[in-house]
């Protein structure tokens, strides 16, 4: 009786052991749009003045992160909108951020200069916000409203109105 | 041997087995039918003896002993589900700064962002944030449960990337093809055979300066081998440049030992190599299963074994005669 019940116990044991399907696997995940909800991070860098600064003194206020780096031609061109982004939304409480990728002060104060740039660039040599921010490519932009957390994620170059329609969200929102 | 003694070493045994899951969980032989097989082939014999002994056939304690079994049974039971079901052990490797979202586990893993000196010093930091906002820090070496899985760091071969142009000036590093395009840190998760060694390989692109890189990890004995020039015995990255359609660019190739710069192919290269942490998920048994079983057991034993009290030992011959 005991011999029964073991062996039928085993037989069952190995066929739900090799009836199983594959282990489950872990997803990864991916892209800047993944980020929305997530508290965006914030690491103290050198700003193009050469005082540091980082993204959470900006908290309270609406804040447009834009990854980018010299090299990049999407990057270069998308600059006319942010400034104007920048120029027209900041007395409404949003701050256009620049976070050159890994590039000296002199490669970004060029570029800052040569695109008459007035918002804030700070310098990420360590490629820190880029990890951070899942980057996939250059530019890279996020929404992080008033409470420090991230509304959106975006890969790719943008027009102004894209811009807007991202931010305007969280600039109605107190 | 006594049936009663079987008995108790097939739930020592079990419980033994299933205990073992929590102290090395992610050794892959818990999740392989022969484990299942025998654990079942304990509980058969718990089975066998608990039912011969609830007939009454091996007295008063071989009675009491049920309960015992019945606690060792359920911890048998949990050892099992975790066996079959849990999945095998996981490698998660992730570039700092970066989170890897675990849903089986409902959690997202943090892994802590690093610079050069924290990949040196290898003790980068990955923090656990389960559904419910609480969150666990993990370090190297140290090990967690959270519900049905243990979370463990496993150093892991890493190198910090610096590069700069010929006037010296930082440049953005990529990776193209991986999931963190924005990270200088490698982690090396392709090999090449080489005269009979395989060396870890990764590589890498400035492409301000339109460069790809290929790097290959030479370990202490690696280098010795090699004879590389001066960096017999010590640890060095082998960088090969590539231009943009992928031609060797004239200079391009040469060893750079940890920490030090080498001018290659109009560019400056330095690699910190150390370890950042991959994180190892492995299943364990449900805790308040185990515990359930484990408490079952040991009250069991004592209820069987422990000395009858002066009113204990009165009350029995009234209760043998109803």
């Amino acid at each position: 009786m005991v011999g029964t019940i073991a062996a039928i116990a085993v037989i069952a044991t190995v066929a739900f052991y090799f009836g199983q399907g594959a282990p489950a696997t872990h997803a990864a995940g991916g892209g800047p749009a993944t980020l929305a909800g997530a508290p965006a991070q914030s690491y103290p860098i050198k700003r193009l003045d050469g005082a540091t600064d980082s993204l959470d003194r900006y908290r309270g206020r609406v804040v447009f992160v834009n990854l980018w780096a010299s090299w990049c031609a999407p990057c270069r061109s998308e600059v006319p909108a942010l400034e104007r982004l920048y120029q027209e939304d900041r007395d409404k409480g949003l701050v256009v951020l620049g976070i050159d990728q890994g590039e000296s002060a002199e490669a970004a104060a060029a570029f800052a200069r040569e695109l008459k740039v007035t918002y804030p660039i700070l310098l990420d040599e360590d490629q820190r916000y880029g990890r951070a921010y899942a980057a996939v490519g250059l530019p890279t932009s996020l929404v992080v409203d008033r409470s420090g957390h991230i509304v959106r994620g975006i890969d790719g170059e943008l027009t102004l109105a894209q811009m807007i329609d991202a931010v305007t969200p969280a600039l109605r929102a107190q | 041997m006594s049936a009663r003694i079987v008995a108790l070493v097939s739930a020592a045994a079990c419980i033994a087995l299933v205990l073992a899951q929590d102290a090395v969980p992610t050794w892959s032989g818990f999740h392989t039918w022969q484990y299942a097989t025998v654990l079942v082939l304990l509980g058969v014999t718990l089975t066998a003896y608990a039912l011969e002994a609830r007939a009454g056939r091996d007295g008063d304690v071989g009675t009491k002993l049920v309960v015992a079994l019945i606690g060792a049974l359920v911890v048998g039971a949990a050892g099992l589900a975790s066996g079959l079901l849990g999945p095998d052990s996981q490698t998660i490797v992730r570039a700092p700064g970066t989170v890897a979202p675990l849903p089986d586990a409902g959690i997202a893993a943090f892994f802590g962002n690093a610079d050069a000196a924290t990949i040196e010093r290898g003790d980068a930091r990955v923090v656990l944030r389960q559904k419910n906002g609480v969150s666990l820090e993990l370090g190297p070496g140290e090990r967690r449960f959270i519900g049905t899985a243990a979370f463990e760091l496993h150093p892991a071969l890493a190198a910090f990337i610096e590069a700069r142009d010929e006037r010296g000036r930082h440049l953005t590093v990529t990776q193209p093809t991986n999931a963190a395009f924005l990270s200088p840190i490698l982690l090396f998760p392709g090999s090449v055979p080489v005269a009979g060694r395989t060396l870890p390989s990764d590589e890498f692109a400035t492409p301000a300066v339109q460069r790809q890189i290929k790097a290959f990890f030479f370990s202490r004995s690696a280098t010795a081998a090699a004879r590389a020039h001066g960096l017999a015995g010590k640890e060095a990255i082998l960088f090969a440049v590539d231009d943009s359609q992928g031609r060797m660019v004239q200079g391009g190739i040469g060893f750079a030992e940890s920490g030090s710069a080498v001018n290659l192919g109009g560019l400056s290269l330095r690699a910190t190599i150390g370890t950042y942490p991959a994180l190892v998920v492995s299943a364990v048994p449900y805790p308040p299963a185990l515990w359930l079983g484990l408490v079952t057991f040991v009250a069991g034993l004592g209820f069987a074994f422990a000395p009858s009290g002066p009113g204990l030992s009165k009350a029995r011959p009234s209760q043998s005669k109803a």
